[in-house]
């Protein structure tokens, strides 16, 4: 634990790494110092490398870091992964979006011949082959998708970091220990893709549950189109833009959607198969369950009037996130679940698809940040930074100084409120944490009965809502 | 930010109700506003009886509008307290700044002019059809109809980009002669007030005063929309823009209530090669297109976003289309402060999707987007930008085109008015363009400042179907009989 101090200064990354419980242990004075330090280390080697960091760090005259807020205006806005027009997309330009990614990452991507490419699936496993890299792409509701250009290897940090934290976000060595005792994997979603959650999938298998059959898809042979979940939010953006905007959508691809069709039809049962072989197959042993909470809620509530109860072992975990989704759950949905699993180990956190690490909620219904990320307020209106003072509401930004193959420092379309700056969470964990009532920007717009004459309804296609839910 | 607190009447049919049972925020600026509680006084919102129309006819249409005339003298800026209060409101509430607001409240009394309402009475219904029965031409041989233009009950769901709306309401709603319930927005919760509360200053009992109710209830509430949207309260419902606010309507409608509906639209500018024959077209063609895009802000739904430009798309080619975006930058800055000025709370999202747009360099040219200012980004390929339907406070997006049959094929039903230049492009496209969906054709400078008929809106005629159309028929009792008898010497046709 001593020495976590000066590992993190040395480098950021060797968090991955570290008993995760002692990055909340170091004093806010030690915290702040890694974090500048980190922050300097990081934009100073990744600035000359990358060429859209530099060209925004000119744009805002920011040459030297001399207090923590300096690096505010080289955030990225969330649109900058995904800053390429999408007639890259519509037109099979992966020679261009190739060069485009190229300004974003510190690997070399120009001798990539993309030229011949079609598909947005075939560009990814292109990239697989011939780099270093390992493109992992959001499942955004526009149709146009982030594109992060993450390495092999720190996806594989990616994982022995998320194996420290299931061991020790409770205490030290106060969780299972998969990376050594390996336990079956029960993952409701695909064995194969390229949003992030599928690209973790190769190294959770080998790291979490030692080999492919000690693992249970919901779709073990298929694979997570990242064309198909484009298509969705073509479709609307191209209606929107009249014939022209449908002409250029290739009929291939249309065709597609009949395919999608089919899957939703099929899902309910999908879903009792997956969750029925989930029981039979695994009850009674310690597992590794990954979900959202609606989900398990679905699955609990099925399974308790049938007469299931306790089916795991009880030092199985519970991998979950991404809130519920607009859906009612009741009062008691978490008794329920646990009831139902056997085992109440949670691990809930909050995290960005363009970050390595994440925060994890504690009893007190926090998330702590860990130390290598370094976590910015900003005011939604002038996008300047806000105090770092307890109880302050802003638009968060996030910079994880973890990544090495481009620049995670991100401004999130959410709304929170922040804590641990002048006192530490009562848990006990030192550090800057989040409330968890945290809210998207668009969602507190949209509802305030505010008429204007102006707008173009989106066309809402019903059929391709659900893969949003299927990428985590 | 203004912390100040704003009261917001409801106001039912001459009877002005204060009680601040709930506190409302305002989407801008941290003002909050209360108002009653507009369940409790729900049974006397609608009007219970149709019979109770029968006032509105004591008056003639000359009447009529001599009153609506005597309240545009009285809606001065200088001297009305409810429009100041209104546009102390609104300086808040509003996507508008105070010298755009200031301008517009100032042109209210305009819109009141005897004449102008006369004409807008015959640009809709015609005077005849509002004042008596109308003899029809031809029809059955033996049989003759007239016609009568009566008014309705109805909800008007309003928008509150600009004050306008609430002025053709009124208006609309006293030539009619039919019983409104004026529903308003967050954005502006006071103009149709004032109006309403300057109609009761001037005369309380009056049946135009009596056949006019304003609220404001939180959009999308059960409790109230329940109540009201049933038809035999109600017998239409008008609804401007928002996609939300029309969605909640649907959900009441049934055989009895017609829904009409002017729905949220995007409006766009074809710009031809002319544009480019020498530098002094192109500087004109450059402010008139400033006017389009950021006249009212480009809060409208008139305002051009997405600009087409025949300019080719070669490199001389997109170098003329970003000649011309940085011309109309620059034309932009220019625009008088009560035309335009930088947005006061420019969309954050918008400035994120442009600070991405910048980044991006062999794919677009922005002139401006900095903070507020305003933007024009020029692509440098033949496409709009992926998120033209964001673009708003005065941010436009110039499309560079060798072929014109790509802009005119973006048109769809969403796309109400296209500035055109030159004019002969709009007599050769303008057939095709009404074909894919666009409802207003309008010389380049045109679409926002100037407008020649509101009567006809989105390709419909609202006041025409705001009233019913109802017919009295006559024929001779002899007629019948022979129906009746097959009489083959008397021929009834058509049955």
């Amino acid at each position: 634990m001593s020495d976590l101090y000066q590992r993190l200064l040395d480098d950021p990354t060797d968090f991955h790494n570290a008993v995760y419980c002692d990055g909340f242990k170091l004093t806010r004075a030690q915290i702040d110092t890694v974090q500048l330090e980190g922050v300097r280390k990081r934009f100073g080697e990744l600035r000359p490398q990358i060429a859209m960091l530099d060209k925004l760090a000119t744009e805002q005259s920011v040459a030297a870091i001399d207090t923590i807020n300096d690096i505010v205006p080289v955030l990225f806005p969330h649109t900058f992964y995904k800053s390429y027009p999408l007639s890259y997309l519509e037109k099979s330009r992966f020679d261009k979006l190739t060069r485009w990614l190229n300004g974003l990452t510190t690997v070399d991507l120009s001798g990539v011949d993309a030229s011949g490419v079609e598909l947005i699936d075939d560009w990814l496993d292109l990239l697989d082959r011939e780099t270093p890299l390992l493109v992992s792409h959001t499942s955004g509701t526009t149709g146009k998708l982030s594109f992060i250009p993450r390495t092999k290897a720190q996806w594989r940090q990616t994982v022995l970091h998320s194996g420290h934290m299931l061991r020790h976000w409770w205490g030290e060595n106060s969780g299972p220990d998969l990376l050594n005792e390996h336990y079956p994997l029960i993952i409701p979603g695909y064995r194969y893709g390229g949003s992030a959650t599928q690209r973790a999938n190769d190294f959770m298998i080998e790291l979490f549950a030692g080999s492919e059959d000690n693992a249970l898809f919901m779709y073990p042979n298929a694979r997570f189109s990242a064309d198909v979940v484009s298509l969705a939010g073509r479709l609307r953006t191209a209606e929107a833009r009249g014939e022209q905007g449908m002409l250029e959508i290739a009929p291939a691809l249309l065709n597609r959607r009949q395919e999608l069709s089919e899957l939703e039809k099929r899902r309910p049962q999908d879903l009792q198969n997956f969750f029925d072989t989930a029981r039979t197959k695994f009850a009674g042993k310690n597992v590794y369950i990954a979900g959202v909470w609606t989900l398990l809620y679905d699955w609990a509530e099925a399974g308790l009037k049938e007469g299931h109860a306790g089916i795991f072992g009880k030092d199985s975990v519970l991998f979950s996130g991404g809130g519920k989704k607009g859906k009612a759950l009741p009062d008691n949905y978490r008794e329920q679940i646990k009831e139902f699993l056997g085992f109440d180990n949670a691990y809930e956190m909050y995290a960005i698809s363009e970050q390595m690490g994440w925060s994890i909620m504690c009893e007190h219904g926090h998330y702590h940040i860990p130390p290598v990320i370094v976590p910015f307020l900003l005011d939604p209106v002038t996008g300047n930074p806000l105090p770092r003072e307890d109880g302050v509401t802003g638009r968060l930004a996030l910079l994880d100084l973890m990544p090495q193959s481009y620049w995670a420092g991100l401004i999130t379309g959410d709304e929170v409120t922040w804590g641990g700056w002048q006192e530490p969470c009562p848990c006990g964990r030192i550090g800057t944490y989040l409330h968890d009532q945290i809210r998207r920007y668009s969602d507190k717009e949209g509802g305030d009965d505010r008429i204007v004459c102006a707008g173009a309804p989106e066309a809402h296609d019903q059929a391709l809502a659900f893969l949003t839910e299927l990428s985590m | 930010m203004s912390n100040k607190q704003y009261n917001v009447p409801l106001i039912i049919r001459g009877q002005i109700i204060t009680d601040p049972d709930f506190e409302f925020g305002g989407r801008r600026g941290g003002v909050t506003f209360h108002t009653p509680d507009v369940a409790k006084h729900i049974g006397q919102l609608t009007l219970s009886a149709p019979s109770k129309m029968a006032d509105l006819y004591s008056l003639s249409l000359d009447e009529i509008l001599d009153f609506l005339a005597d309240l545009g003298q009285r809606l001065r800026f200088d001297s009305n307290a409810h429009l100041r209060e209104a546009f102390s409101l609104s300086c808040v509430t509003s996507g508008l700044s105070e010298s755009i607001l200031r301008y517009q409240y100032e042109n209210i009394p305009f819109f009141f002019s005897r004449d102008e309402m006369a004409m807008m009475v015959e640009r809709s219904c015609g005077a005849n059809y509002l004042e008596g029965w109308v003899a029809q031409p031809g029809g059955m041989p033996g049989v003759s109809a007239r016609v009568r233009a009566f008014g309705s009950r109805a909800v008007h769901v309003i928008a509150g980009n600009a004050p306008i709306v609430s002025i053709l309401t009124v208006i609309r709603n006293a030539f009619t002669r039919s019983d409104c319930i004026i529903k308003t927005p967050s954005n502006d919760p006071l103009t149709a007030t004032a109006l309403a509360r300057t109609m009761i200053d001037m005369a309380p009992e009056h049946p135009l005063v009596k056949h006019l109710s304003v609220a404001y209830w939180k959009g999308g509430d059960t409790t109230v929309e329940r109540a009201i949207y049933d038809p035999r309260k109600i017998e239409k419902i008008i609804a401007w823009g928002g996609f939300d606010s029309v969605k909640h309507v649907t959900q009441y409608l049934q055989p009895g209530i017609d829904l009409i509906t002017q729905d949220p639209k995007l409006s766009s500018t074809i710009i031809g090669k002319e544009a480019f024959a020498d530098d002094t077209t192109l500087r004109s063609v450059a402010t008139r297109l400033a006017l389009d895009v950021g006249a009212q802000n480009q809060e409208g739904c008139v305002n051009a976003r997405v600009i087409y430009v025949e300019s080719g798309t070669d490199a001389a080619g997109i170098e003329r289309a970003n000649k011309l975006g940085s011309l109309t930058f620059d034309a932009l800055q220019k625009l008088p402060p009560h035309l335009s000025t930088p947005h006061k709370a420019f969309d954050m999202n918008l400035k994120s999707e442009i600070d991405g747009a910048r980044m991006n360099d062999d794919e677009y040219r922005v002139f401006g987007g900095r903070t507020n200012e305003g933007a024009i980004i020029v692509s440098q390929d033949d496409a709009p930008v992926d998120f033209s339907r964001q673009l708003g406070c005065r941010v436009g997006n110039i499309v560079p085109l060798d072929d014109l049959q790509n802009a005119i094929r973006s048109v769809n039903a969403y796309t109400q008015t296209i500035g055109i230049f030159p004019e002969t492009l709009k007599e050769k496209l303008r057939d095709q363009l009404a074909f894919q969906g666009a409802q207003r054709l309008v010389s380049l400078g045109g679409a926002a400042t100037v407008q020649h008929n509101m009567e006809k809106q989105d390709a419909i005629e609202p006041v025409r179907r705001m009233v019913k159309w109802v017919t009295e028929e006559y024929a001779d009792g002899a007629l019948f009989e022979a129906i009746a008898e097959a009489n083959p010497d008397i021929k009834a046709v058509g049955m």
